[in-house]
């Protein structure tokens, strides 16, 4: 059922036939939008072209249509492009074939419907995007360009970013669609899906946590405020939760970051792990929590600044008390050895303790494990038994078959959470218990204790600074750093008997130990990073305060049947024909897994409680998977705006369900701060939008009158009106157009872009040697910083340049720095006081020591590039397509081309004496003057070898190379 | 005067116009001494710098260009070091890339004066240095090494390198090798064998 406010947003859209931006509140399901408009074209209004669309949002879109529209890619041969331009369907394409199929003429404009573009707020004003843009309206008029973006917040980034980028897409229209609107509040409310809004409280550690976290946080801030470097205003500890808070200091910091002490950049760092600190302490159970702490301490503890704060120190020390704490052995047994399944191996770590404890100043401590399990765990093990409760009772009272039947289809509950390892470790907690989830963490957790010592160590030996810090630290330092080395040293020497332990409990038979080792191995790290909020009113207005009684509950179960129930249902899932992503694959395997489990869990547990069959998600994985599942229970684990808007959506699109949603929040958390202010900054964006949307000039003819294919001369007119201002005689300049030859894998940047504004021509080849050919002498490598380094690395560079230079008569390297970034490479404190080899002033230096001829460009953006490239071509001869094309390949008798060597040497003959051993740069002219060929040379004995390469040495070492055995094959 | 000379050839000559240059300070790495000398550095028997603030530029856009003809063609690498100390460097560094690239010289741009030393030392220091350093790195067992080298022969590919050396042996077999004989191995196609054939037979320098 396609939404109303959707197709008020198509309406909207189709009433303006030059197209328009929309920008659409996140969640609110904006691949049905495209797939509701893609539906409405028809092969005789001509082709359309969807750019730039992430995979998921592919993904999404093959899921809403029944005929999915094809990919264009560059292995298509360009005939059968040719005949997909013209067929009038539609098409995914690439910014970058599109630019050239474009440039090359290669696509018949007046059979183009349009242009859809699907994430406008990546775009900026001298996009590949907006170049085909210009292209396609100089060409075809009557061209419609729609752009879409379901992300306002970073369309408000930056000064007046969605005018600009109107302008550059030429679109005049802009419909801005806010959760707020209201029609689209009246549709997701009419309905509201059953909310049950659950805060479960922190623990004492956790909310210790929190707080401390908050406050090393307000120092840093504080401290950064101090730079007077930023602007004060946004440095709040709100916008410190996003992520976006990173590119608002970035953005503030990066034109002068080179002039920044090492002490703000190291502050902007810290920010951000503290901020990922916050994240995981509630996402993360205690004891990941803290070996993720201590692989901090191990990695940053030299450079951080918060790592010394004050408050820093009860971080540590909370997450500490989380997991374990020491007790005196001699002193009371306190609650003695608690757990059973513990009793016996925490004997064999006390004797560890024993052993080791001459180290410390007390005598005996003993290790008490408490792995505190996240609050969260039990509640939402209440939730899903109390669902499966009051399932039963509706069955129970004898509902009518049909009702059930229908039930069963959608009777999957789906849990939502944050990250595919929340996932895993969910399920596996939900499968085999909380408690057994610990100690396979406490586990790892004791094992990865040894190697962070082993690394420790190494720091301590190569750098003895490590006191100077723990300085910092008040005095109160010491405690922890020695507690940890205890408990460390304790870990080293129970190691053996804690592997031991492990692998017997592995032969014990629960197969599933390895598998839940691999599996979270797999999934911990790496995928930590996401976290782009999205924003939305409040939903939860209508909530219902949840009666969770705090059940006592023992150790959790399955039945068996319950579990088949799941398989089947994941297997049916997969059957519908989704089966890609990875979760689903890991939910496969995870499925087959734990019917395993249940077995002898339910022989040892007889009064299991039954779950419903469950379906964990990964919102990062970002799949339809509410119109795959069609649940009629969703539990919202880890709060995500946007996620809440899918439910809702999903809701007003399937009214016949019964939907009901539980949220569980931690309370009073930053986990619920962070999702209110993900709703305020959302409205603020839109807002912001809605300001700007009332003031924004848009020219009139931005449908393209004006622009066309005069566009050019236009821009080459004013450069010789300049000239005539510059030059007081106003000598006339040829009209002439300027073209620069470019390189096909060049259009990922935006220089082509630039030019072409500038008004030269530009023609897309495959060049073998340089990236832009701008004279017949003139051959450009261009390199922005981050390539500038990485090919030195590799060597490509010194590749590159030796085939400019073997080629052109003036070879250049362009080195382009971003326009927002700062211009140098290093600051004056980053030079360090001795000439050393992998500095980039050494790397630059030989470069020019080996190409004395090769010209170097520095330029500030491209905007400044484009004027050097336009002031080197003033009085040169325009470059030859054909013959930039030929050179560097070389012909069918091997001899390459205009190479300024190759009527005078056998190229591949000195290329390869070059590269064997004991030749140098120094000696191999005088071997080719001593020996005709190669294989002569082959035939020198070594003394002979040594006359003609000055030195024994070298011509041993090139005598054993050519005569050494090949290995043989085995 | 035969050390003096010696003392000169490794030590950074630097001219009397660069008297009072706070950037002397920070050649620590290498000696200097002032000498008279065209250019304002000369960092070695074939290459030599210039120094220019941009700051000075501005004030004397032509300065440049009257030091660089007094040059003359004497050295083969001849660097203009480019101060960036200006915060609008677009129009004057322009100006500059210009004209050095019109004239034959190498900009390097440096933003402080301790870089401007830094590049000068390192040229000194590197003078005579290989360029491996930024060749990247190569694995330096027996079959890269052949692989490396083999594969200069265009359409030579790695598996070729295997079916070679484990025919041949060795490389100066696979070198003295007959056009039969490569024609013999599996994978050699007809050009591959005359590529190969002329790499290892056709002399370095042709006859013209």
């Amino acid at each position: 059922m396609v939404l109303e406010f959707h197709q008020h947003i198509v309406a909207e859209l189709l009433e303006e036939p030059n197209g328009g931006l929309v920008i659409l509140s996140s969640g609110l399901s904006l691949p049905r939008l495209i797939a509701s408009l893609l539906l409405l074209h028809s092969p005789s209004q001509g082709t359309l072209l969807l750019l730039s669309s992430s995979a998921s949002l592919k993904s999404h879109l093959l899921h809403h249509l029944p005929h999915p529209p094809s990919e264009i890619t560059a292995d298509l041969p360009s005939s059968q492009r040719h005949s997909l331009y013209s067929s009038g369907l539609v098409f995914f394409i690439t910014s970058r074939i599109l630019i050239v199929d474009l440039l090359n003429n290669k696509i018949p404009t007046s059979n183009l419907a349009g242009i859809v573009i699907l994430n406008t707020h990546s775009l900026s004003d001298s996009s590949t995007e907006t170049f085909i843009c210009r292209i396609v309206k100089s060409l075809n008029k009557n061209a419609y360009i729609r752009a879409f973006s379901d992300k306002p917040n970073s369309m408000v980034s930056g000064f007046s970013k969605t005018e600009r980028i109107m302008k550059s897409l030429f679109v005049r229209k802009l419909h801005l669609w806010p959760r707020f609107q209201v029609n689209i509040s009246e549709e997701l409310e009419r309905d509201p899906p059953l909310v049950v809004d659950i805060r479960v409280p922190m623990t004492k550690c956790m909310v210790g946590i929190q707080k401390a976290i908050l406050e090393v946080m307000d120092a840093c801030l504080k401290e950064m405020r101090k730079t007077n470097k930023v602007d004060v205003e946004d440095l709040t500890v709100e916008n410190g939760l996003f992520k976006s808070f990173d590119d608002i200091i970035r953005r503030q910091l990066d034109p002068i970051w080179h002039t920044l002490g090492k002490k703000t950049k190291q502050l902007v760092s810290d920010l951000k792990t503290l901020r990922k600190l916050l994240d995981y302490l509630v996402r993360y159970d205690a004891v990941s929590y803290l070996k993720y702490l201590d692989t901090l301490r191990v990695s940053e503890s030299f450079r951080s600044v918060w790592i010394f704060a004050e408050s820093s120190y009860k971080i540590f020390d909370y997450a500490k008390k989380r997991a374990y704490r020491l007790v005196r052995s001699d002193g009371l047994k306190l609650e003695g050895p608690s757990k059973k399944i513990t009793g016996k191996k925490r004997k064999t770590k006390g004797n560890g303790d024993r052993g080791t404890s001459s180290e410390s100043t007390i005598s005996g401590v003993l290790l008490e494990e408490v792995l505190e399990e996240a609050p969260k765990w039990k509640v939402l093990r209440e939730v899903l038994e109390e669902i499966q409760a009051e399932r039963q009772k509706q069955a129970s009272s004898g509902e009518e078959l049909l009702l059930e039947t229908q039930e069963s289809d959608n009777s999957i509950v789906l849990v939502a959470c944050k990250d595919e390892r929340s996932c895993m470790q969910l399920q596996d907690c939900i499968l085999n218990g909380s408690q057994k989830v610990m100690r396979e963490e406490w586990e790892k957790y004791l094992f990865s204790k040894v190697e962070l010592r082993a690394v420790q160590t190494s720091h301590k030996n190569k750098k003895s600074k490590e006191p100077k810090g723990y300085g910092i630290l008040h005095g109160v330092a010491p405690v922890t750093p020695a507690q940890t080395a205890e408990a460390s040293s304790v870990c080293k020497q129970e190691n053996d008997a804690l592997l031991a332990a492990a692998s017997e409990m592995r032969n014990r038979g629960t197969s599933d130990d390895p598998e839940a080792h691999v599996s979270s191995k797999g999934h911990g790290k790496g995928r930590r990073k996401g976290r782009s909020k999205k924003i939305l009113p409040n939903v939860h207005s209508g909530n219902n305060e949840s009666n969770n009684k705090a059940a006592t509950r023992d150790k959790p179960e399955i039945s068996g049947s319950e579990n088949e129930g799941q398989i089947d249902e994941i297997h049916s899932g997969a059957a519908d024909g989704y089966s890609e992503g990875t979760v689903e694959g890991a939910q496969v395997d995870k499925g087959v897994l734990p019917e395993h489990t249940v077995k002898t869990d339910a022989a040892q547990f007889k009064d299991s409680k039954q779950l419903p069959p469950l379906h964990f998600y990964a919102l990062e994985s970002d799949q339809p998977i509410l119109d795959i599942l069609k649940p009629s229970v969703v539990v919202v684990y880890h709060p995500d705006m946007s996620f809440v808007r899918e439910i809702e959506v999903y809701k007003a699109e399937n009214p016949s369900i019964k939907l009901k949603v539980y949220f569980i929040f931690y309370e009073e958390s930053t986990e619920v701060q962070k999702f209110e202010a993900s709703i305020r900054r959302e409205n603020g964006a839109f807002e912001s939008l809605i300001r700007q949307k009332s003031m924004m000039m848009i020219p009139v003819d931005q449908d393209g009158h004006c622009l066309g294919l005069n566009l050019s001369t236009e821009a080459q007119a004013t450069t010789s009106q300049n000239a005539v201002t510059r030059k007081a005689g106003g000598r006339k300049e040829v009209e002439k157009e300027m073209q620069v030859i470019v390189d096909m894998r060049e259009f990922m940047s935006s220089l082509p872009n630039v030019l072409h504004l500038k008004g030269m021509r530009i023609i897309p080849v495959v060049l073998e040697v340089g990236d832009y050919i701008l004279s017949p002498l003139v051959c450009v490598e261009r390199k922005s910083i981050q390539d500038l380094f990485s090919s030195f690395t590799s060597g490509r560079l010194y590749h590159q340049v030796e085939m400019m230079v073997r080629y052109y008569r003036m070879p250049v390297l362009l080195i382009e720095f971003s326009q927002d970034k700062s211009f140098s490479f290093l600051s004056a404190s980053d030079i360090g006081d001795d000439v050393t080899p992998n500095s980039i002033i050494s790397k630059l230096s030989l470069l020019a020591l080996h190409f004395p001829r090769l010209r170097i460009i520095w330029s500030r953006s491209l905007h400044a590039t484009a004027e050097i490239f336009a002031s080197l071509k003033a009085n040169q001869d325009e470059p030859d397509e054909a013959k930039a094309i030929r050179v560097g390949v070389p012909s069918e008798e091997g001899i390459v081309e205009d190479d300024v060597r190759a009527e005078n040497y056998n190229t591949s003959a000195v290329e390869f004496l070059r590269r064997l051993p004991g030749i140098t740069d120094s000696n191999y002219r005088s071997i080719m003057d001593g020996c005709k060929t190669l294989g002569e040379l082959v035939l020198l004995p070594v003394e002979k070898l040594a006359a003609l390469m000055g030195g024994q040495k070298a011509a041993q070492t090139l005598r054993d190379f050519l005569d050494a055995k090949y290995p043989t094959l085995q | 005067s035969q050390s003096q000379s010696n003392q000169s050839r490794n030590a950074i000559l630097v001219s009397h116009r660069q008297k009072g240059n706070p950037l002397l300070k920070h050649i620590r790495n290498v000696r200097w001494a002032f000498a008279d000398v065209v250019c304002d550095y000369m960092l070695g028997q074939n290459s030599c710098a210039l120094y220019l603030s941009l700051r000075y530029h501005l004030l004397h856009p032509d300065y440049l260009y009257y030091r660089i003809r007094e040059l003359q063609k004497n050295f083969k690498l001849r660097v203009v070091l480019c101060h960036v100390d200006v915060d609008d460097v677009v129009k004057p560094l322009l100006e500059v890339t210009k004209t050095a690239m019109l004239h034959d010289c190498t900009l390097l741009c440096a933003w402080s004066l301790e870089e401007c030393g830094r590049y000068l030392e390192t040229i000194k220091v590197y003078e005579n240095k290989p360029a491996d350093l930024i060749q990247g790195q190569m694995d330096t067992d027996y079959l890269s090494r052949l692989t490396h080298s083999l594969t200069t022969v265009r359409h030579v590919n790695k598996t070729d390198v295997v079916t070679l050396g484990s025919t041949f042996g060795s490389l100066s077999h696979i070198m003295d090798a007959s056009m039969e004989d490569l024609a013999r191995c599996p994978g050699i196609g007809e050009r591959k064998v005359k590529r190969l054939h002329d790499t290892f037979h056709e002399p370095f320098k042709r006859v013209v």
